[in-house]
Protein backbone atom coordinates (compact mmCIF):
# COMPACT_ATOMS: atom_id res chain seq x y z
CA UNK A 1 0.00 0.00 0.00
CA UNK A 2 1.44 3.55 -0.97
CA UNK A 3 2.27 5.42 2.48
CA UNK A 4 0.10 8.63 2.24
CA UNK A 5 1.80 10.01 4.92
CA UNK A 6 2.81 13.58 5.17
CA UNK A 7 5.70 15.27 7.61
CA UNK A 8 3.97 18.48 8.03
CA UNK A 9 6.68 20.80 9.48
CA UNK A 10 5.23 23.39 11.52
CA UNK A 11 6.79 26.43 12.63
CA UNK A 12 9.28 24.93 14.56
CA UNK A 13 9.10 27.27 17.53
CA UNK A 14 7.65 30.58 17.50
CA UNK A 15 4.30 29.58 18.60
CA UNK A 16 5.50 26.47 21.18
CA UNK A 17 3.97 26.95 24.58
CA UNK A 18 6.75 27.41 27.15
CA UNK A 19 8.32 24.30 28.30
CA UNK A 20 7.43 22.48 25.20
CA UNK A 21 10.18 21.17 23.37
CA UNK A 22 10.78 22.31 20.22
CA UNK A 23 10.07 20.67 16.91
CA UNK A 24 8.29 18.15 18.87
CA UNK A 25 6.87 15.33 16.76
CA UNK A 26 3.04 14.54 16.70
CA UNK A 27 1.71 11.47 14.77
CA UNK A 28 -2.11 11.29 13.90
CA UNK A 29 -3.45 7.94 13.20
CA UNK A 30 -7.19 8.31 11.97
CA UNK A 31 -9.33 6.45 8.98
CA UNK A 32 -11.00 9.89 8.33
CA UNK A 33 -9.01 12.35 5.72
CA UNK A 34 -11.33 15.62 6.93
CA UNK A 35 -10.35 15.36 10.29
CA UNK A 36 -6.93 14.45 9.87
CA UNK A 37 -6.72 17.83 8.15
CA UNK A 38 -8.40 19.91 10.34
CA UNK A 39 -6.27 18.47 13.35
CA UNK A 40 -3.04 18.68 11.60
CA UNK A 41 -4.05 22.31 10.68
CA UNK A 42 -4.20 22.92 14.20
CA UNK A 43 -1.41 21.24 15.72
CA UNK A 44 1.17 23.24 12.96
CA UNK A 45 -0.15 25.78 14.39
CA UNK A 46 1.23 25.00 17.35
CA UNK A 47 5.13 24.49 15.94
CA UNK A 48 4.96 20.73 16.00
CA UNK A 49 5.85 18.19 13.14
CA UNK A 50 3.01 15.68 12.65
CA UNK A 51 2.81 12.72 10.54
CA UNK A 52 -0.27 11.11 9.67
CA UNK A 53 -1.64 7.56 8.98
CA UNK A 54 -5.03 6.39 7.45
CA UNK A 55 -5.21 3.40 9.69
CA UNK A 56 -3.86 1.30 12.67
CA UNK A 57 -1.22 -0.86 10.73
CA UNK A 58 0.58 2.16 9.49
CA UNK A 59 -0.10 3.88 12.22
CA UNK A 60 1.86 0.83 14.28
CA UNK A 61 4.35 0.75 11.76
CA UNK A 62 4.84 4.17 11.76
CA UNK A 63 5.36 4.86 15.54
CA UNK A 64 7.62 1.64 15.27
CA UNK A 65 9.85 3.93 12.92
CA UNK A 66 9.32 7.63 13.77
CA UNK A 67 8.92 6.85 17.51
CA UNK A 68 7.12 10.22 17.68
CA UNK A 69 6.74 12.00 21.06
CA UNK A 70 3.24 11.71 21.13
CA UNK A 71 0.73 9.73 18.90
CA UNK A 72 -3.20 10.46 18.77
CA UNK A 73 -4.86 7.54 17.38
CA UNK A 74 -8.71 7.76 16.79
CA UNK A 75 -10.45 4.58 18.48
CA UNK A 76 -13.06 3.19 15.88
CA UNK A 77 -10.42 2.32 12.85
CA UNK A 78 -10.51 -0.62 10.04
CA UNK A 79 -8.80 -3.45 10.69
CA UNK A 80 -6.98 -2.69 14.19
CA UNK A 81 -8.62 -0.24 16.64
CA UNK A 82 -6.58 2.53 18.98
CA UNK A 83 -7.04 0.53 21.88
CA UNK A 84 -5.28 -2.02 20.16
CA UNK A 85 -2.64 -0.17 18.89
CA UNK A 86 -2.02 0.87 22.27
CA UNK A 87 -1.84 -2.79 23.48
CA UNK A 88 0.30 -3.83 21.15
CA UNK A 89 2.81 -0.72 22.36
CA UNK A 90 2.87 -1.54 25.65
CA UNK A 91 3.98 -5.05 24.88
CA UNK A 92 7.29 -3.39 22.48
CA UNK A 93 10.27 -2.98 25.44
CA UNK A 94 11.01 -0.33 22.83
CA UNK A 95 7.95 1.55 22.88
CA UNK A 96 6.36 1.17 26.08
CA UNK A 97 7.14 4.45 27.15
CA UNK A 98 5.91 6.32 24.09
CA UNK A 99 2.65 8.75 25.11
CA UNK A 100 -0.50 7.90 23.61
CA UNK A 101 -3.78 9.67 23.78
CA UNK A 102 -6.88 7.94 22.46
CA UNK A 103 -9.28 10.13 20.47
CA UNK A 104 -13.21 9.40 20.71
CA UNK A 105 -16.35 10.81 19.34
CA UNK A 106 -17.92 10.54 22.71
CA UNK A 107 -16.35 10.37 26.19
CA UNK A 108 -18.22 7.91 28.34
CA UNK A 109 -16.76 6.84 31.23
CA UNK A 110 -16.58 3.44 30.53
CA UNK A 111 -15.21 3.62 27.48
CA UNK A 112 -12.16 6.11 28.80
CA UNK A 113 -12.14 3.69 31.69
CA UNK A 114 -10.71 0.85 28.97
CA UNK A 115 -8.87 3.07 26.82
CA UNK A 116 -6.55 3.88 29.48
CA UNK A 117 -6.62 -0.14 30.64
CA UNK A 118 -5.21 -1.39 27.64
CA UNK A 119 -2.66 1.05 27.85
CA UNK A 120 -3.45 4.69 26.43
CA UNK A 121 -2.23 7.59 28.78
CA UNK A 122 -4.83 9.90 27.56
CA UNK A 123 -8.05 10.39 26.52
CA UNK A 124 -9.33 13.75 23.59
CA UNK A 125 -12.60 13.99 22.38
CA UNK A 126 -13.33 15.26 19.32
CA UNK A 127 -16.00 17.43 20.22
CA UNK A 128 -13.71 18.96 22.38
CA UNK A 129 -12.87 22.79 21.99
CA UNK A 130 -9.69 23.29 20.14
CA UNK A 131 -8.27 25.54 23.65
CA UNK A 132 -9.04 21.99 25.14
CA UNK A 133 -7.33 20.06 22.86
CA UNK A 134 -4.51 22.27 22.33
CA UNK A 135 -3.66 22.44 26.02
CA UNK A 136 -3.98 18.41 26.69
CA UNK A 137 -1.35 17.81 23.46
CA UNK A 138 0.37 20.26 25.00
CA UNK A 139 0.05 18.07 28.53
CA UNK A 140 0.73 15.40 26.63
CA UNK A 141 3.99 16.51 24.60
CA UNK A 142 5.29 17.45 28.20
CA UNK A 143 4.54 14.51 29.66
CA UNK A 144 7.07 13.11 26.89
CA UNK A 145 9.49 14.98 27.30
CA UNK A 146 9.68 13.69 31.09
CA UNK A 147 9.25 10.26 30.17
CA UNK A 148 12.03 10.41 28.11
CA UNK A 149 14.61 12.04 30.36
CA UNK A 150 13.44 8.91 32.65
CA UNK A 151 13.97 6.82 30.05
CA UNK A 152 18.13 8.73 29.37
CA UNK A 153 18.48 8.75 33.23
CA UNK A 154 17.78 5.06 33.40
CA UNK A 155 19.91 4.40 30.20
CA UNK A 156 22.62 6.45 31.43
CA UNK A 157 22.53 4.45 35.21
CA UNK A 158 22.59 0.95 33.52
CA UNK A 159 25.73 1.54 31.45
CA UNK A 160 27.09 3.23 34.73
CA UNK A 161 25.84 -0.23 36.38
CA UNK A 162 27.49 -2.02 33.56
CA UNK A 163 30.85 0.01 34.02
CA UNK A 164 30.84 -0.67 37.62
CA UNK A 165 29.73 -4.61 37.28
CA UNK A 166 33.06 -4.55 35.17
CA UNK A 167 35.41 -2.52 37.31
CA UNK A 168 34.25 -5.32 39.82
CA UNK A 169 35.24 -8.18 37.88
CA UNK A 170 38.31 -6.28 37.39
CA UNK A 171 39.16 -6.00 41.18
CA UNK A 172 37.73 -9.64 41.77
CA UNK A 173 40.22 -11.17 39.21
CA UNK A 174 43.34 -8.37 40.43
CA UNK A 175 42.26 -10.04 44.49
CA UNK A 176 42.45 -13.52 43.38
CA UNK A 177 45.39 -13.19 41.17
CA UNK A 178 46.90 -12.16 44.65
CA UNK A 179 45.93 -15.32 46.50
CA UNK A 180 48.09 -18.55 46.67
CA UNK A 181 48.65 -21.39 45.02
CA UNK A 182 47.40 -24.70 46.88
CA UNK A 183 49.80 -27.26 47.28
CA UNK A 184 52.98 -27.30 49.31
CA UNK A 185 54.13 -23.56 50.13
CA UNK A 186 56.97 -25.25 52.10
CA UNK A 187 58.15 -28.74 52.80
CA UNK A 188 56.34 -30.61 55.89
CA UNK A 189 53.09 -28.34 55.05
CA UNK A 190 50.19 -29.11 52.82
CA UNK A 191 47.75 -25.81 51.46
CA UNK A 192 44.03 -25.83 50.34
CA UNK A 193 41.78 -22.90 49.94
CA UNK A 194 38.39 -22.29 48.94
CA UNK A 195 37.54 -18.74 48.37
CA UNK A 196 34.28 -17.18 46.73
CA UNK A 197 34.42 -12.83 46.60
CA UNK A 198 30.52 -12.07 46.82
CA UNK A 199 28.94 -10.00 44.35
CA UNK A 200 30.02 -6.81 45.14
CA UNK A 201 33.54 -7.84 46.58
CA UNK A 202 34.28 -7.77 49.94
CA UNK A 203 37.75 -7.13 50.76
CA UNK A 204 38.66 -10.10 52.06
CA UNK A 205 42.25 -11.70 51.60
CA UNK A 206 45.03 -13.94 52.76
CA UNK A 207 48.45 -15.08 52.22
CA UNK A 208 50.74 -18.36 53.17
CA UNK A 209 54.40 -16.95 51.98
CA UNK A 210 57.98 -17.15 52.63
CA UNK A 211 59.30 -14.83 55.39
CA UNK A 212 62.79 -15.16 55.16
CA UNK A 213 64.68 -18.61 55.62
CA UNK A 214 62.94 -19.63 58.88
CA UNK A 215 59.58 -18.32 58.51
CA UNK A 216 56.02 -19.21 57.04
CA UNK A 217 54.15 -16.17 57.24
CA UNK A 218 50.29 -16.37 57.14
CA UNK A 219 48.19 -13.85 57.10
CA UNK A 220 43.82 -13.39 56.84
CA UNK A 221 42.59 -9.74 56.27
CA UNK A 222 39.53 -8.38 56.19
CA UNK A 223 38.55 -4.71 54.53
CA UNK A 224 35.31 -3.49 55.69
CA UNK A 225 33.13 -2.12 53.27
CA UNK A 226 32.31 -3.22 49.59
CA UNK A 227 33.67 -2.70 46.34
CA UNK A 228 36.45 -1.75 44.40
CA UNK A 229 37.29 0.70 47.59
CA UNK A 230 37.58 -2.63 49.78
CA UNK A 231 39.20 -4.46 47.27
CA UNK A 232 42.02 -1.92 47.30
CA UNK A 233 42.50 -1.02 50.57
CA UNK A 234 43.09 -4.70 50.97
CA UNK A 235 45.64 -5.14 48.01
CA UNK A 236 47.62 -2.33 49.89
CA UNK A 237 47.54 -4.29 53.12
CA UNK A 238 49.05 -7.09 51.51
CA UNK A 239 51.78 -4.31 49.94
CA UNK A 240 52.55 -3.82 53.62
CA UNK A 241 52.48 -7.47 54.63
CA UNK A 242 55.76 -8.25 52.07
CA UNK A 243 57.96 -9.64 54.28
CA UNK A 244 60.91 -6.71 53.72
CA UNK A 245 58.22 -4.08 54.34
CA UNK A 246 57.55 -6.34 57.53
CA UNK A 247 61.46 -6.00 58.55
CA UNK A 248 61.47 -2.68 57.80
CA UNK A 249 58.56 -1.60 59.45
CA UNK A 250 58.76 -4.09 62.85
CA UNK A 251 61.99 -5.31 62.71
CA UNK A 252 60.84 -8.86 62.83
CA UNK A 253 58.52 -10.93 62.17
CA UNK A 254 56.92 -11.25 65.77
CA UNK A 255 52.60 -10.81 64.86
CA UNK A 256 51.90 -8.49 68.20
CA UNK A 257 54.51 -5.89 66.51
CA UNK A 258 53.39 -6.13 63.06
CA UNK A 259 49.80 -5.93 63.79
CA UNK A 260 51.32 -2.66 66.01
CA UNK A 261 52.67 -1.67 63.34
CA UNK A 262 49.42 -1.72 60.94
CA UNK A 263 48.38 -0.30 63.29
CA UNK A 264 49.75 3.00 63.38
CA UNK A 265 50.01 2.89 59.20
CA UNK A 266 46.35 1.71 59.17
CA UNK A 267 44.29 4.61 61.18
CA UNK A 268 40.12 4.44 61.17
CA UNK A 269 39.42 6.26 57.90
CA UNK A 270 36.93 9.21 58.26
CA UNK A 271 34.30 6.82 56.67
CA UNK A 272 34.97 4.27 59.50
CA UNK A 273 36.95 1.89 57.10
CA UNK A 274 39.28 -0.37 59.00
CA UNK A 275 40.91 -3.65 58.96
CA UNK A 276 40.32 -7.07 60.89
CA UNK A 277 43.65 -8.96 60.56
CA UNK A 278 45.44 -12.33 61.36
CA UNK A 279 49.32 -12.71 61.35
CA UNK A 280 50.95 -15.70 61.91
CA UNK A 281 54.93 -16.70 61.92
CA UNK A 282 55.47 -20.17 61.79
CA UNK A 283 59.36 -20.87 62.76
CA UNK A 284 59.86 -23.58 60.03
CA UNK A 285 62.80 -25.08 62.53
CA UNK A 286 60.82 -25.62 65.47
CA UNK A 287 57.58 -25.27 63.88
CA UNK A 288 56.42 -23.23 66.47
CA UNK A 289 53.44 -20.96 65.38
CA UNK A 290 53.49 -17.17 66.92
CA UNK A 291 50.31 -15.55 65.75
CA UNK A 292 48.62 -12.35 67.02
CA UNK A 293 44.78 -11.14 66.03
CA UNK A 294 43.64 -7.56 65.46
CA UNK A 295 39.84 -8.03 65.67
CA UNK A 296 39.87 -11.55 63.63
CA UNK A 297 38.30 -14.05 65.28
CA UNK A 298 38.05 -17.31 62.84
CA UNK A 299 41.58 -19.04 63.14
CA UNK A 300 41.60 -22.59 64.85
CA UNK A 301 44.05 -25.12 65.12
CA UNK A 302 42.40 -28.74 65.37
CA UNK A 303 44.60 -31.82 66.14
CA UNK A 304 44.27 -35.62 66.05
CA UNK A 305 43.82 -36.24 69.70
CA UNK A 306 43.45 -32.87 71.34
CA UNK A 307 40.43 -30.30 71.80
CA UNK A 308 40.20 -27.87 69.31
CA UNK A 309 41.89 -24.32 70.08
CA UNK A 310 40.25 -20.76 68.64
CA UNK A 311 43.66 -18.70 67.73
CA UNK A 312 42.22 -15.24 68.79
CA UNK A 313 43.09 -12.44 71.16
CA UNK A 314 40.59 -9.63 72.75
CA UNK A 315 42.52 -7.76 70.79
CA UNK A 316 40.38 -4.72 68.73
CA UNK A 317 40.14 -4.18 65.24
CA UNK A 318 43.33 -2.02 63.46
CA UNK A 319 42.83 1.41 63.69
CA UNK A 320 40.00 0.97 66.56
CA UNK A 321 42.50 2.35 69.11
CA UNK A 322 45.14 4.51 67.97
CA UNK A 323 47.25 3.60 70.79
CA UNK A 324 46.64 -0.10 70.63
CA UNK A 325 49.02 -2.68 70.96
CA UNK A 326 48.65 -6.68 70.28
CA UNK A 327 49.43 -9.56 71.78
CA UNK A 328 51.41 -12.51 70.25
CA UNK A 329 50.59 -15.76 71.49
CA UNK A 330 52.03 -19.14 70.68
CA UNK A 331 51.36 -23.19 69.63
CA UNK A 332 53.22 -25.57 68.57
CA UNK A 333 52.43 -27.08 65.31
CA UNK A 334 52.94 -30.62 65.25
CA UNK A 335 52.20 -33.23 62.76
CA UNK A 336 48.84 -34.20 61.83
CA UNK A 337 47.96 -30.85 63.08
CA UNK A 338 45.48 -28.42 61.05
CA UNK A 339 45.16 -24.90 60.92
CA UNK A 340 41.91 -23.20 59.70
CA UNK A 341 41.72 -19.51 58.54
CA UNK A 342 37.91 -18.67 57.78
CA UNK A 343 36.75 -15.41 57.28
CA UNK A 344 33.47 -14.73 58.87
CA UNK A 345 31.46 -14.57 55.77
CA UNK A 346 31.65 -18.32 56.21
CA UNK A 347 30.62 -18.30 59.70
CA UNK A 348 28.26 -15.51 59.78
CA UNK A 349 25.88 -17.08 57.19
CA UNK A 350 22.27 -15.81 58.85
CA UNK A 351 19.47 -18.05 58.49
CA UNK A 352 16.25 -17.41 57.34
CA UNK A 353 15.17 -16.79 61.12
CA UNK A 354 18.26 -14.57 61.49
CA UNK A 355 20.56 -16.97 63.01
CA UNK A 356 24.29 -16.83 62.42
CA UNK A 357 25.73 -20.55 61.55
CA UNK A 358 28.85 -19.20 64.09
CA UNK A 359 32.16 -20.54 64.72
CA UNK A 360 31.34 -23.96 66.69
CA UNK A 361 28.95 -24.83 63.88
CA UNK A 362 32.27 -24.69 61.85
CA UNK A 363 34.32 -26.49 64.19
CA UNK A 364 32.05 -29.38 64.15
CA UNK A 365 31.86 -29.91 60.29
CA UNK A 366 35.96 -29.18 60.35
CA UNK A 367 36.06 -31.75 63.00
CA UNK A 368 33.69 -34.45 61.73
CA UNK A 369 35.86 -34.29 58.54
CA UNK A 370 39.44 -34.38 60.27
CA UNK A 371 40.20 -37.53 58.97
CA UNK A 372 39.42 -36.71 54.83
CA UNK A 373 41.57 -34.06 53.29
CA UNK A 374 41.66 -30.59 54.17
CA UNK A 375 40.34 -29.71 50.82
CA UNK A 376 37.24 -32.26 51.44
CA UNK A 377 36.78 -30.58 54.94
CA UNK A 378 36.75 -27.28 53.24
CA UNK A 379 34.24 -28.10 50.64
CA UNK A 380 31.75 -29.85 53.47
CA UNK A 381 32.24 -26.13 55.89
CA UNK A 382 30.92 -24.25 52.87
CA UNK A 383 27.74 -27.17 52.05
CA UNK A 384 27.02 -26.44 55.29
CA UNK A 385 26.97 -22.85 55.76
CA UNK A 386 25.48 -22.42 52.12
CA UNK A 387 23.07 -24.97 53.29
CA UNK A 388 22.14 -22.86 56.79
CA UNK A 389 21.74 -19.91 54.77
CA UNK A 390 19.75 -21.50 52.10
CA UNK A 391 21.84 -19.34 49.38
CA UNK A 392 24.23 -20.18 46.76
CA UNK A 393 25.49 -16.73 47.25
CA UNK A 394 27.16 -14.95 50.50
CA UNK A 395 26.82 -11.58 51.15
CA UNK A 396 29.93 -11.24 52.70
CA UNK A 397 33.48 -12.87 50.79
CA UNK A 398 33.62 -16.48 52.11
CA UNK A 399 37.58 -18.03 52.61
CA UNK A 400 38.73 -20.98 54.28
CA UNK A 401 41.97 -21.52 54.41
CA UNK A 402 43.18 -25.09 55.96
CA UNK A 403 47.14 -25.85 56.95
CA UNK A 404 48.49 -29.22 57.51
CA UNK A 405 51.14 -30.10 58.82
CA UNK A 406 52.51 -33.67 57.23
CA UNK A 407 55.53 -35.62 56.87
CA UNK A 408 57.78 -33.80 54.75
CA UNK A 409 58.93 -37.48 53.02
CA UNK A 410 55.32 -37.18 51.78
CA UNK A 411 55.90 -34.34 50.17
CA UNK A 412 52.86 -32.49 50.74
CA UNK A 413 50.38 -34.51 49.95
CA UNK A 414 48.01 -36.10 52.38
CA UNK A 415 47.21 -39.98 51.81
CA UNK A 416 43.57 -41.06 53.85
CA UNK B 1 16.94 2.38 57.27
CA UNK B 2 14.26 5.15 59.38
CA UNK B 3 16.01 6.90 61.93
CA UNK B 4 14.08 8.98 64.78
CA UNK B 5 15.57 11.30 67.12
CA UNK B 6 14.39 12.34 71.23
CA UNK B 7 15.41 13.53 74.00
CA UNK B 8 15.74 11.77 77.33
CA UNK B 9 16.71 13.43 79.90
CA UNK B 10 20.33 14.97 79.57
CA UNK B 11 20.74 12.23 76.28
CA UNK B 12 19.81 12.17 73.05
CA UNK B 13 18.44 8.90 71.86
CA UNK B 14 18.26 7.67 68.35
CA UNK B 15 16.09 4.80 67.15
CA UNK B 16 17.34 2.94 64.21
CA UNK B 17 14.94 0.58 62.30
CA UNK B 18 16.44 -1.43 59.55
CA UNK B 19 19.81 -2.52 58.60
CA UNK B 20 23.32 -0.52 59.58
CA UNK B 21 25.17 -1.39 56.67
CA UNK B 22 27.52 0.09 53.78
CA UNK B 23 24.48 0.95 51.88
CA UNK B 24 22.86 3.14 55.11
CA UNK B 25 26.10 4.34 55.94
CA UNK B 26 25.61 7.73 55.16
CA UNK B 27 22.00 8.53 56.37
CA UNK B 28 23.13 6.84 60.12
CA UNK B 29 26.50 9.10 59.60
CA UNK B 30 24.25 11.96 58.77
CA UNK B 31 22.06 11.47 61.63
CA UNK B 32 24.76 10.87 64.75
CA UNK B 33 27.13 14.20 63.00
CA UNK B 34 23.59 16.39 63.75
CA UNK B 35 23.12 15.06 66.86
CA UNK B 36 26.65 15.84 67.42
CA UNK B 37 26.73 19.32 66.31
CA UNK B 38 24.31 20.54 69.04
CA UNK B 39 27.15 19.66 71.70
CA UNK B 40 24.94 16.39 72.57
CA UNK B 41 26.51 15.19 75.63
CA UNK B 42 25.00 11.74 75.74
CA UNK B 43 24.18 10.04 72.50
CA UNK B 44 22.09 6.34 72.91
CA UNK B 45 21.54 4.51 69.70
CA UNK B 46 19.20 2.30 69.84
CA UNK B 47 19.53 -0.73 68.15
CA UNK B 48 16.31 -2.88 68.77
CA UNK B 49 14.97 -2.90 65.34
CA UNK B 50 18.46 -3.44 64.14
CA UNK B 51 18.37 -6.95 62.49
CA UNK B 52 21.75 -6.59 60.63
CA UNK B 53 24.93 -4.77 60.84
CA UNK B 54 28.41 -4.88 58.49
CA UNK B 55 31.37 -4.43 58.93
CA UNK B 56 30.51 -1.30 57.66
CA UNK B 57 28.48 -0.11 60.28
CA UNK B 58 30.75 -1.55 63.15
CA UNK B 59 33.43 1.08 61.62
CA UNK B 60 31.04 3.54 61.55
CA UNK B 61 29.85 2.82 65.30
CA UNK B 62 33.45 3.14 66.36
CA UNK B 63 33.87 6.36 64.08
CA UNK B 64 31.23 8.28 66.19
CA UNK B 65 32.39 6.47 69.35
CA UNK B 66 35.86 8.10 69.43
CA UNK B 67 34.21 11.50 67.78
CA UNK B 68 31.85 11.90 71.00
CA UNK B 69 35.06 10.91 73.22
CA UNK B 70 37.08 13.60 71.54
CA UNK B 71 34.54 16.20 72.83
CA UNK B 72 34.25 14.22 76.06
CA UNK B 73 30.70 13.11 75.53
CA UNK B 74 29.82 9.76 76.15
CA UNK B 75 28.03 7.42 72.96
CA UNK B 76 26.30 4.36 73.88
CA UNK B 77 24.26 1.15 72.41
CA UNK B 78 20.92 0.14 73.17
CA UNK B 79 19.67 -3.73 73.19
CA UNK B 80 20.92 -4.46 70.08
CA UNK B 81 19.63 -7.82 68.49
CA UNK B 82 21.24 -11.63 69.06
CA UNK B 83 22.84 -11.39 66.08
CA UNK B 84 24.14 -7.86 66.29
CA UNK B 85 25.40 -8.57 69.97
CA UNK B 86 27.35 -11.81 68.42
CA UNK B 87 28.67 -9.33 65.45
CA UNK B 88 29.57 -7.15 68.14
CA UNK B 89 31.29 -9.51 70.17
CA UNK B 90 33.18 -10.87 67.66
CA UNK B 91 35.11 -8.07 66.77
CA UNK B 92 34.97 -6.86 70.54
CA UNK B 93 32.94 -3.39 70.18
CA UNK B 94 31.93 -4.31 73.58
CA UNK B 95 35.57 -3.44 75.04
CA UNK B 96 35.15 -0.10 73.79
CA UNK B 97 31.76 1.17 73.62
CA UNK B 98 29.30 0.42 76.06
CA UNK B 99 26.15 -1.46 75.91
CA UNK B 100 23.00 -1.41 77.84
CA UNK B 101 19.59 -3.15 77.93
CA UNK B 102 17.69 -0.34 79.42
CA UNK B 103 17.45 3.08 78.81
CA UNK B 104 17.52 3.73 82.17
CA UNK B 105 20.96 1.64 82.48
CA UNK B 106 22.61 3.86 80.15
CA UNK B 107 21.27 7.40 81.33
CA UNK B 108 21.97 6.26 85.25
CA UNK B 109 25.87 5.16 83.84
CA UNK B 110 26.03 8.27 82.53
CA UNK B 111 25.14 10.22 85.38
CA UNK B 112 27.68 8.03 87.59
Amino acid sequence: MEEPSLEVSGSQGDRVAEGVPRAATILLVDDDPIFRLIMVARLEKLGYRVFQAEDGGQGLEMIRRLQPDLTILDWIMPKMDGPDICEWVRRDPLLKSSQIFLMSGHDRPEDIEEGLNRGADGFLSKDASPLEITARVQAGIRSSALVRQLAYARDAILAREQTLEAELQSAASFIESLLPSPGVPVPGIHLSWHYRPSLTLGGDLFGVTRWGRDYLGLFMLDASGHGVSAALRAASMVAFLHPDNLIRVSESYDPGAILSAANRRFPLSSEGEYFTLWVGALHLPTWRLRYASAGYAGVVLCRPHANSVWLEQADLALGFDPDGTFTTGEQEIRLGDRLYLSSDGVYEALSAEQVMWGKERLQRVIERHATRPVDYAIDQCFQASRAWQQAEHFRDDAALVGLERVDEQQDGITLL
Amino acid sequence: MDITQRAVLNATVLDVNGDLTYSNRAAFKTAVEQVKSRNCQHLIVNLEQVRFVDSSGLGLLVLMSQSFKLQKAQFSLLKPQSYVREIMSLANIPNMIPIYETEGDALTARAA
